[in-house]
């Protein structure tokens, strides 16, 4: 049971600001990921969390008590770092015990403690190893082993998987979400990669330039998107983002003319939006599909990626640079070439000039 | 004539690569050799021959064992050889207990370090010569400061000359070679430590580790190759500590800072017995050789043992 409460944390370091009010609420047992570029402060929120850092003002609530001011341990939280952090003159087996050998608890407690660790996490057999012996994704269980083994109330991980290849990096997110459905408990998780993000978290927190861009579920992120910064940033490859020329409110109906003749008519909500103004059109690379007849926005291919499932189309669209969309993998097409696109009216994102995204009404 | 120069052309490349390779070699071989070898052949051979002032000119006769067992049987050697090691251990470990609080002190992230930094270089920079004067100074009976501090707050009842008395002489002559030898350590140490991961003590901080213990537990297992070999070199440079002594005392009062060391230049130097000087020179080889050996193997099995010599497989 544990539940975290962020209030107006501001934090500097002498000059540089680098977070500004920072408000959020952490229920028990959710799966939070903070994510965002590098630099947007989202590993210094963790370590304000953790207590390696202090707040500049603000407060840290940790199950309703003020722990602005108290040492990490005071705090309940364990912390798996993105280097690991093991001990190397240690082995894994005091690497995991070291917590309790701080706590003083006693030998027989301690074993019973690590052995139960070593067994969730399957490093029974490496635990006479000193960490230099172990894989990548050992080391990484062993630094999770010593975490788990305080029984803390709130997990932090800072970037745990960056250090992994790909491959490992798929698997220990899986092993980490079973984790987290086997603990019960609150986890807080940094990472820069969007895919991570969506995959683990409950709720998804984007940070940017020391803000809190927006919150929320993974499906909200990627559906409903409040600014631009975070429909380009959730979803890979990237949110395609096309400039309308002209637009036309009717009503509660929104037509962006994209080329002279190409428009799509959005239902979003309009009530700040007139005539006239400047918006951008968003469509996932995965929204749009070949026309048959060769009407459609034309898309100039430059880069084709097969990658099995999918065709991947890089190119540029009039009037526009850059453009994706991800297809069929039977499509037939070659760089060079020029083919039709379809939106999808209902798929389609709308922005304003100061990013922000105009809601869409539907589900 | 062609023939002859056909048998030195190399014949392979691997050949070539090799002979390049000597011959690069070559110039700081020879000189190694000069400079290090041959005077070090010299010594041995000389300890076996009763070579003094009188033999320069008709040459010294070998005479086998003899220095060796007049060394060894003398009355003097086995409190030389105990003070030796004394003079050893408790100076290379107040050096160490110093240089591991002084490290420790200067690695910590406090205002204006590089200036504390800088100002534990000093005794180390200052010439040897020159600070052991500035100390013999320290220690005088007349004007030293020592004294006359000593007896304005009461300790003593008149000067008093810290060179002059066995063993004040000799604790003073200790704490002048701490003295100088500490800065160097302390660098060795801070160094080290400063290589320790930062994200090692954040995580035990996070598990609450008291600073003690991060020490403990962290810092002192990280640095502990440094520790042993930096204790190890300290041992050597001690234990064939000349200068500090010799300007100090020159081994008195009644050889109560008589090392090996000053014994062997005593004899060889000042009673002109480069024989019996060269068998004590090559006692200092064999004792520190043994004591090396023994020290290595003990740390190498503790480090084994217990895992901390940091050094992963």
């Amino acid at each position: 049971m544990a539940t975290v409460k962020l209030e107006n944390i501001y934090k500097s370091f002498g000059e540089t600001e680098v977070l500004f009010d920072i408000n959020l609420d952490i229920n028990d047992k959710e799966f939070v990921v903070f994510v965002g570029p590098s630099g947007c402060g989202k590993t210094t929120l963790l370590r304000i969390i953790s207590g390696l850092e202090e707040v500049t003002s603000g407060k840290v609530i940790i199950d309703d008590q003020d722990v602005s001011n108290a040492p990490p341990v005071e705090r309940g939280i364990s912390m798996v770092f993105q280097s690991y952090a093991l001990y190397p003159h240690l082995s894994v087996f005091e690497n995991i015990a070291f917590p309790l050998r701080v706590a003083k608890v006693n030998e027989k407690e301690l074993e019973e403690r690590v052995f139960k660790a070593a067994d969730i996490l399957q490093l029974n057999d490496r635990l006479d190893f000193k960490p230099g012996q172990l894989s990548g994704g050992q080391r990484q269980r062993v630094a999770i082993g010593r975490s788990i083994v305080r029984n803390p109330k709130v997990f932090l991980f800072d970037e745990p998987l960056s250090n992994l290849d790909a491959a490992l990096r798929g698997d220990m997110r899986v092993e980490l979400a079973k984790l987290h459905q086997n603990l019960q408990t609150t986890m807080i998780y940094v990472t820069h990669d969007q895919i991570e993000a969506m995959t683990m978290a409950d709720k998804i927190v984007v940070l940017r330039d020391g803000v809190i861009e927006q919150v929320g579920s993974p499906m909200e992120l990627y559906h409903h998107p409040k600014t631009k910064f975070v429909a380009g940033f959730i979803g890979h490859p990237k949110m395609n983002f096309l400039k309308a020329s002209n637009i036309l409110v009717k009503g509660a109906q929104l037509t962006a003319n994209i080329t002279d003749s190409n428009s799509v008519n959005l239902s979003v909500e309009v009530a700040n939006t007139k005539t006239g103004d400047k918006i951008e059109v968003g469509i996932r690379p995965e929204d749009v599909e070949l026309t048959s007849d060769n009407k459609g926005l034309p898309m100039n291919i430059e880069v084709v990626e097969h990658i099995g499932a999918t065709v991947i189309l890089y190119g540029s669209v009039e009037g526009n640079s850059d453009f994706c969309a991800v297809l069929p993998s039977d499509t037939n097409v070659n760089p060079g070439d020029t083919v039709h696109l379809a939106l999808d009216p209902s798929k389609c994102h709308a922005f304003n000039i100061q990013g922000q995204a105009l809601y869409r009404q539907v589900d | 004539m062609n023939q002859f120069i056909q048998m030195f052309k190399p014949k392979t490349k691997t050949q070539t690569t090799t002979l390049f390779a000597w011959a690069l070699i070559a110039p700081a071989a020879l000189c190694m050799f000069l400079v290090v070898l041959w005077p070090l052949y010299e010594t041995f051979r000389l300890s076996f021959t009763n070579s003094n002032l009188g033999t320069l000119m008709e040459g010294a006769d070998f005479v086998g064992w003899e220095n060796y067992e007049k060394v060894i049987g003398g009355r003097k050697f086995p409190a030389i050889v105990t003070r030796t090691f004394y003079w050893m251990f408790l100076s290379v470990g107040l050096k160490v207990i110093l240089g591991l609080i002084g490290a420790t002190l200067l690695a910590s992230n406090i205002r204006a370090r590089g200036i504390f930094r800088a100002l534990i270089m000093p005794p180390w920079i200052v010439p040897i010569a020159i600070g052991c004067f500035g100390w013999l100074w320290l220690y005088n009976g007349h004007f030293g400061l020592l004294s006359s501090f000593a007896e304005m707050v009461g300790i003593t009842n008149g000067p008093f000359s810290f060179l002059a008395y066995k063993q004040s002489a000799f604790y003073s002559a200790v704490v002048t070679d701490v003295w100088i030898g500490t800065p160097m350590v302390s660098l060795f140490f801070l160094a080290a430590i400063q290589g320790v991961p930062k994200d090692l003590y954040e995580a035990a901080y996070v598990d609450g580790a008291s600073r003690w213990y991060r020490f403990r537990r962290i810092t002192m297992p990280q640095i502990m190759p440094t520790v042993i070999s930096m204790a190890l070199l300290s041992a050597i440079w001690t234990f064939n500590s000349f200068e500090i002594i010799w300007i100090l005392t020159e081994g008195g009062p009644r050889g109560a800072t008589t090392t090996l060391i000053i014994d062997t230049f005593k004899t060889a130097i000042f009673s002109y017995k480069f024989g019996a000087g060269a068998t004590r020179a090559v006692l200092v080889c064999l004792l520190l050789g043994i004591f090396s050996l023994i020290y290595l193997t003990v740390l190498g099995w503790l480090g084994k043992k217990y895992g901390y010599a940091g050094v992963q497989k």
